[in-house]
């Protein structure tokens, strides 16, 4: 019955969605609160609806009940409770179930938020803002219906009362915890985008086109962005551990499709500054927040559509179509809107001289939306080159890696810059005070980088000189920011230094939470240059008993072993590991053998992994052969990766960055 | 002063785009690899002699050999609808996972036209279709490649 009801409740929110569509809409055009009031409780009873649904396929998977396709598909009665809970996600038609959920529960919390507001008749921006949020909703209701072709309903039976005898089981990749909150945490994330997206179309549609749309999401969009950083930073450590390749990001389409609307959002949350400080921008910032959701479906499109799947496979399915669709008609949504407000739209002020703060921001704009297209250029080459000259061709991993180099410095370096310039135009004063001394740093870094790398034998490794001086000079820059900045304060309350530095952050939250990310970011490109840039590999075939060296470290392969679980075999061998000749103990790379696989494969690595410092020692086995105690030859990879846990380090300092400058509360008395 | 300053705006707005543009064509054009069938290949194989390429297609049965004492995999690609098959050699790498006779095969590496034979510097593997035949209403609509460089 729950599977019924589960199903009946996503038929009603296609008519919730429908009535809040409609009541919101005829509301604020008649100024008739009562329809308005009635529209808002509509997307309270999508969120209930939605809820239901989700429940149900909760349900269907604690009880196993194999009359339910996708449980089949997903689940296992044998597989632990966590990843059936987590299946929920594991395939596509969960997967856009769980997304709308999020969605509705987003569409509530935006309600609940603006109740107070409510009160005062005129201002009718958060009811605006529902309107395109309802509107994604009901796409997205619309696909899980079932009704659509290509895509089932996620509570569906199947047909004729058939019941499978057991469920063929998640993909073994999908079954690791990290796997398991990756893909929820990039869903929130892109998700949380929806609601400044929806306040800017709602601000053209009620003509309120000033900041204030802008101040009111602020708080939404840096959540967005603190949970994407999040989110891809654990699918880089996912690929890490799981792929056993010794690397944590690879230009995939996926990735791709994760990373570039953090880049749109980056490039927005510097750019609605600009308006807030000088009132302009303002066309740009709603292009750009546009783009930014916008390439939250993209990236659904180009994974599920099959345009690239032979060469990265994801889903081959007609979902693309109906997300490509959705994208562009929306798009030409906002486009006709900007037109129709195209006079309240025009900026105040211009730049004035190349070398501003303005000028770092536009710069800093060009460069993140610049690098988004070029990543999109890279992903879609394979359409693209079919479409030029009728040869499908791809490019690989290398053409992202080059080509991201020179941006990416640019970048690094205006993290520093931006933060110190001044605004309006650079004076000679300002380069002096603020400029000097972090450049006479960096230039020492990238002078020291130079003598330690020629040291280790490398020939003038020009991008790591100048990822150091960049670096060096970026901390050296912020670093006296908060230093004069926590002395002034200590002196105006004649307080200690440690308490002027608390004042300061506490007095302006955004803007030094803002400096702390910028030294994270700082903190990642090391980490980047070292375990990109340096590391060692080793691979050996080896019988028990033999030793192979990776730098400083001496491994001997002493045992195998094989042990059996629920629903894997874990097959292995196990190390003795010296470091300078010392012992510090063992490692055990294994191969798992997973017996009920769904739709991934049978077999993944295990890599052994051993942190010393920032450093690690990574061991991917290739294969434990049977004849393995009398002689025969397992294949290992071993992997000496520098600065690895600096990456994950310099990740961490960015969210913590995120999470002061999030403490801010809006600034909401402004324009209202 | 203030058209002498819109210009330079303008002038480095150009030289960034174009800068920009430069590395992306130039880019492309160095690492673009075209993307094969066996069939096209070797039917095709003179015009990428010595050119980077992407092969998909089954493991022809019986035709891998793993020699772990140096590290090499030597198998034939067939392709999915006709006869045709291109020899693969891949070196210095574990042997993939899931590398199973007639399970789909996609590599990258440079083609040599005079011995049919890619040399692989990467490989992504699929089981053979494990669910033909398993519960009816079941599509594979969704498979993920493994990946090992």
């Amino acid at each position: 019955m729950t599977a019924e009801i589960g199903q009946a409740a996503i038929f009603l929110s296609v008519l919730s969605c429908l009535w809040a569509i409609a009541f919101l809409s005829v509301g604020l055009r008649t100024r008739n609160p009562h329809a308005i009031q009635s529209g808002r409780n509509a997307v309270i009873a999508t969120f209930i609806l939605i809820s239901i649904s989700t429940g149900a396929l909760i349900y269907g998977f604690l009880t196993d009940d194999f009359s339910m396709r996708y449980v089949v598909e997903v689940s296992s009665a044998a597989q632990p409770l966590f990843y059936k809970i987590t299946a929920l996600w594991g395939r596509m038609s969960g997967s856009l179930l769980f997304w709308l959920w999020i969605l509705t529960v987003v569409g509530a919390v935006v309600v609940w938020q603006s109740r107070q507001r409510n009160e005062d008749a005129h201002d009718t921006l958060a009811d605006h803002a529902l309107i395109p949020i309802v509107v994604v909703q009901l796409f997205f209701t619309i696909l899980v219906t079932g009704l659509i072709e290509g895509i089932y309903n996620p509570l569906a039976r199947f047909p004729n009362g058939q019941v499978a005898a057991d469920g063929q089981g998640m993909n073994p990749l999908l079954q690791t915890p990290l796997m398991a909150i990756h893909p929820p945490t990039l869903y929130v994330g892109w998700i949380a985008l929806t609601v400044p997206f929806a306040f800017a179309v709602g601000a053209l549609t009620s003509g309120r086109v000033g900041s204030d749309w802008i101040l009111r999401t602020r708080r939404w969009t840096l959540f967005s962005w603190i949970i994407l950083t999040l989110g891809i930073a654990l699918g880089g450590n996912w690929a890490y551990k799981e792929l056993g390749w010794g690397g944590y990001w690879a230009w995939d389409p996926v990735e791709n499709a994760s990373f570039m609307p953090w880049l749109l959002g980056t490039a927005y949350l510097h750019s609605v500054m600009i308006q807030e400080k000088r009132n302009m921008l303002k066309l740009w910032n709603i292009l750009l927040i546009t783009l930014a959701f916008q390439f939250t479906l993209l990236g659904t499109f180009i994974t599920r559509s099959g345009i690239i799947t032979s060469v990265h496979a994801f889903a081959q399915s007609d979902i693309g179509a109906y997300f490509l669709g959705f994208i562009l008609t929306s798009t030409a949504g906002v486009i006709g809107l900007i037109i129709y407000r195209w006079k309240r739209l025009k900026s105040a002020n211009r730049l004035e001289s190349l070398l501003s703060r303005e000028s770092a921001f536009v710069l800093n704009n060009w460069l993140l939306v610049g690098l988004t297209l070029i990543i999109l250029w890279g992903t879609l080459w394979p359409v693209i080159s079919e479409a030029i000259n009728g040869e499908k061709s791809s490019v690989p991993e290398s053409f992202f890696n080059k080509v991201v180099i020179i941006p990416g410095l640019l970048l690094l370096f205006l993290t520093g810059a931006g933060p110190i310039i001044s605004w309006k135009k650079i004076t000679a004063n300002n380069f002096r005070r603020l400029f000097v001394f972090p450049l006479l740093i960096g230039l020492v870094g990238g002078a020291l980088t130079w003598g330690f790398l020629a040291l280790k034998g490398y020939t003038f490794p020009l991008y790591s000189v100048l990822c150091s001086f960049a670096a060096v000079f970026v901390c050296v820059a912020i670093f006296a920011e908060f230093y004069r900045g926590a002395k002034l304060r200590a002196k105006r309350q004649e307080t200690s230094f440690l308490n002027g530095l608390n004042l300061l952050i506490q007095r302006n939250k955004r803007r030094y939470g803002g400096y702390i990310i910028h030294i994270g970011i700082v903190i990642l490109y090391i980490g980047i240059m070292g375990s990109k840039g340096y590391f060692l590999l080793e691979s050996e075939p080896l019988a028990i008993g033999q030793s192979m060296q990776v730098g400083r470290f001496e491994l001997t392969m002493k045992d195998s072993f094989k042990k059996e679980y629920a629903n894997y075999r874990r097959t292995g061998v196990i190390f003795d590991v010296k470091k300078d000749g010392k012992h510090i103990g063992t490692m055990e790379p294994a191969l798992h053998l997973y017996h009920k696989t769904g739709q991934g494969e049978p077999e993944t690595k295990e890599s052994a992994i051993r942190h010393f410092g920032m450093n690690d020692l990574y061991i991917a086995l290739g294969n434990v052969p049977p004849d393995i105690m009398t002689g025969g030859l397992a294949n290992v990879q071993v992997y000496h990766n520098p600065l690895v846990g600096v990456v994950w380090l310099g990740i961490a300092v960015m969210v913590l960055g995120g999470i002061v400058a999030i403490a801010e509360k809006s600034d909401r008395s402004r324009e209202a | 002063m203030k058209k002498q300053n819109r210009f330079k705006i303008v002038a480095a707005s150009v030289m960034l785009l174009g800068g920009m543009v430069f590395l992306v064509v130039a880019m492309t054009r160095s690492t673009s690899m075209r993307y094969f069938t066996p069939a096209l290949l070797v039917a095709d194989g003179s015009s990428a002699d010595k050119q980077q390429v992407q092969v998909d297609g089954l493991i022809a049965e019986g035709s891998s050999k793993w020699d772990a004492a140096n590290f090499v995999l030597t198998f034939a690609i067939r392709d999915r609808e006709t006869d045709a098959t291109v020899n693969v050699i891949y070196k210095d790498q574990l042997k993939p996972d899931n590398f199973t006779d007639g399970g789909s095969v996609f590599v990258e590496g440079e083609y040599d036209a005079s011995q049919n034979l890619v040399v692989a510097t990467k490989l992504m593997t699929k089981c053979a279709s494990k669910y033909d035949g398993a519960e009816s209403a079941v599509p594979t609509d969704e498979t993920s490649y493994n990946s090992s460089e």
